[in-house]
């Protein structure tokens, strides 16, 4: 069973007025284990495609399952619960909780799904020596740079135990090492875990890194194609 | 939950100055309106006590026709079992006090005055009000003495010092004309100003036998442990009393005119309390209302990754509630302390004449009557309510996607 699938996934916007058609019979399916960057010139539709396999966005037609359940027409409350138990999220930027630490950040998530306070704890404190902030832990986002604050918010992502990350432009904000870096990352992370991720990007060393690649024009997906993927840095991680 | 709170408090200091002016205005209303309320109660609270101390009781019983006609004809007949009969009914019950009173004429050889003659037992009056303590000349009388104490209004107006001989002229019970001679063995200073002018002391006993009233009262004065019983205890007393010819008073029934004319005096601070909240609570309002604007993006992050709207609305809520706790905590705590450091208000010169010439002592209380403490923190917690709808309604309808845009 595919971890996402959608069916003739479209998306007009303004359909009165202007009408944008940002998604158009999108069918698209990613299996459990896959890296998958959505590329595309600007305004070709990768936001909003990651919106509605996220389940932030409803379509104007066609339908998005994730493991097997459907998630259009779900409602709001019912929803929000799904994307906490289901899907990581990483956004390109205020991604954390301002007030709280790297560690109160991570461990928020796992509250929220109710979990047990020590494994909550010594979960958050694995997953931020993961991603190589094992000494940042007690700092604030304000405290941490660019680089940092995306890779706490990748340990936040994985804290759930989600189905698979979404990430929109993820490096978008960093400088080409801090990228690479969140990259190897991600990278490692699918590798040695088995995290699925669907991330869009625009920068072609990050589209490098990814197995498969499925490009979108104009609201529709114009190839979707197996790439070997550049070998992380094992030295760098 | 502590995750929550400890949320809520870091992001209320988010912007430290802001919210520390809102919270500065908070304490500004409640010490103002507590203030207000304190001055202008304060008098009054002294003339309810005293009152409830040396003239009515928390609570009184009468036989049912003296609160018509408060005549000798309607007294009652008092025995060791009404005695018991009134302790055994509630057993809050702790002092009890018999009195028999009435209207007379007070005379020297020359004029006389009119005085409300008051037959008491001088040791029970001392338990229940301290009465002795404000003898300022002579010795209180033995129980069946022919003997009276004259408060030093009276005393100065018929021109009498103890040693003297009173006149009392009046009528006994049914009609009985009774007329007597006393011998003046002291003087108090009566807190009540009015009995200050009026009252004359005899022993109980001496003065049912001069009324021809024999074993009766007018009235029995009570007080419970403390003053909070008073209502459930005139329950009980009324309950045991059911079927006789008594009926019991609690304290606010027997003094309405002055429990009016407190709400009257307290009518104006309560207006201007509630433009004051008025205001404050819009400023209150603009603080929620950027904190919750400046958030939006915040909100969407949250809701995206999966933090329920209720929870969401729950933390902001929690954040107006601090801000009101602690507004309302410090500024209770500042009018006590501030209360505490000018009580009692003394005035001097002309102020204080006048006000001595109204009939009244020279200085203001304060009232520290816990109800107008936390009645301003009910108000402040009606305000955060309030103020709490706009958080609320944009938490519950916030798209996710406007949010992150905005
Ligand atoms: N809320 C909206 N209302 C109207 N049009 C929208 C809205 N959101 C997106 N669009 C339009 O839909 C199209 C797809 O937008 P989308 O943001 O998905 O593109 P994108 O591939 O993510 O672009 P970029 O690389 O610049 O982030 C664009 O034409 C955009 O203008
Ligand atoms: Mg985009």
């Amino acid at each position: 069973m595919p971890i996402v699938k959608t069916k003739n996934l479209s998306k007009v916007y303004n359909p009165e007025t202007v009408p944008v058609h940002a998604l158009r019979d999108v069918n698209i399916s990613i299996e459990k284990g896959e890296f998958t960057s959505i590329v595309g010139p600007s305004g070709s539709g990768k936001t909003t495609l990651l919106n509605m396999i996220g389940g932030l966005d409803k379509p104007t037609s066609g339908t998005v399952e994730v493991n097997g359940v459907q998630i259009t027409g779900m409602k709001d409350s019912k929803l929000i619960d799904f994307r906490l138990h289901n899907i990581g999220f990483v956004f390109q930027h205020y991604n954390l909780i301002p007030v709280f630490t790297a560690r109160e950040n991570v461990s928020f998530i796992m509250l929220l799904q109710g979990r047990d306070k020590k494994e909550m704890q010594q979960r958050a404190d694995e997953l931020l020596d993961q991603v190589g902030l094992g000494d940042r832990k007690d700092a604030r986002p304000a405290q941490m740079s660019g680089g940092q604050q995306q890779r706490v918010a990748v340990a936040r992502a994985l804290a759930s135990e989600p189905k698979f990350i979404l990430a929109d432009e993820p490096t978008a904000n960093l400088d080409g090492a801090s990228a690479m870096n969140l990259l190897d990352i991600m990278q490692r992370m699918n590798r040695e875990q088995h995290v699925t991720f669907v991330f869009s990007t625009h920068d072609k060393r990050v589209i490098d890194r990814a197995r498969r690649v499925i490009t979108m024009v104009d609201g529709a997906v114009h190839s979707d194609e197996y790439q070997k993927a550049e070998e992380y840095d094992e030295s760098k991680a | 939950m502590y995750t929550y709170i400890k949320l809520a408090w870091r992001n209320i200091w988010r912007n430290r100055r802001r919210t520390l002016i809102t919270v500065s205005a908070i304490i500004f209303a409640v010490v103002i309106a507590i203030m207000m309320q304190s001055i202008n109660r304060g008098s009054y609270e002294v003339m309810i006590e005293r009152s409830v101390n040396f003239s009515t009781g928390y609570l009184q019983i009468q036989d049912y026709r003296y609160d018509d006609e408060a005549s000798l004809d309607n007294s009652f007949y008092f025995d060791d079992e009404l005695r018991r009969r009134i302790l055994d009914a509630d057993d809050r019950i702790e002092k009890i006090l018999p009195r028999i009173e009435t209207f007379m004429l007070a005379a020297n050889d020359q004029s006389t005055r009119g005085a409300v003659v008051f037959g008491i037992n001088p040791e029970k009056e001392q338990r229940f009000n301290e009465l002795q303590n404000f003898k300022s000349d002579g010795r209180f009388f033995d129980p069946d003495e022919q003997a009276a104490i004259l408060s030093e209004g009276l005393a100065n107006r018929l021109q009498l010092a103890v040693g003297d001989s009173l006149v009392l002229i009046g009528q006994g019970r049914f009609g009985m004309s009774a007329s007597g001679l006393f011998e003046i063995t002291g003087l108090i200073d009566h807190p009540i100003r009015d009995l200050n002018n009026q009252a004359v002391f005899l022993p109980l006993q001496t003065a049912q036998q001069f009324l021809s009233a024999d074993d009766h009262l007018t009235s029995i004065m009570i007080a419970p442990q403390r003053e909070g019983q008073t209502n459930s205890v005139a329950q009980s007393l009324k309950r045991e009393l059911d079927g006789s010819e008594l009926v019991v008073f609690t304290w606010p029934e027997l003094m309405p005119e002055l429990l009016e004319l407190m709400e009257l005096d307290l009518a104006g601070p309560r207006f201007f309390t509630l433009i004051l909240y008025l205001v404050i609570g819009f400023g209150f309002f603009g603080t929620i209302l950027t904190m919750t604007m400046e958030r939006l993006k915040e909100f969407g992050v949250l809701l995206s990754v999966g933090m329920k709207r209720a929870r969401l609305a729950s933390v902001v809520f929690i954040e107006t509630l601090m801000i009101s706790i602690l507004g309302v905590l410090v500024g209770m705590g500042a009018a006590w302390l501030i209360l505490k450091a000018i009580d009692p208000i003394v005035l001097y010169g002309d102020a204080a004449q006048a006000v001595i010439d109204m009939g009244f002592e020279p200085v203001l209380p304060m009232s520290f009557a816990a109800d107008q403490f936390y009645i301003q923190g009910f108000y402040v917690f009606l305000i955060a309510m309030a103020v709490f709808l706009f958080p609320l309604i944009k938490v519950m309808r916030l798209n996710i996607l406007e949010a992150a845009r905005s």
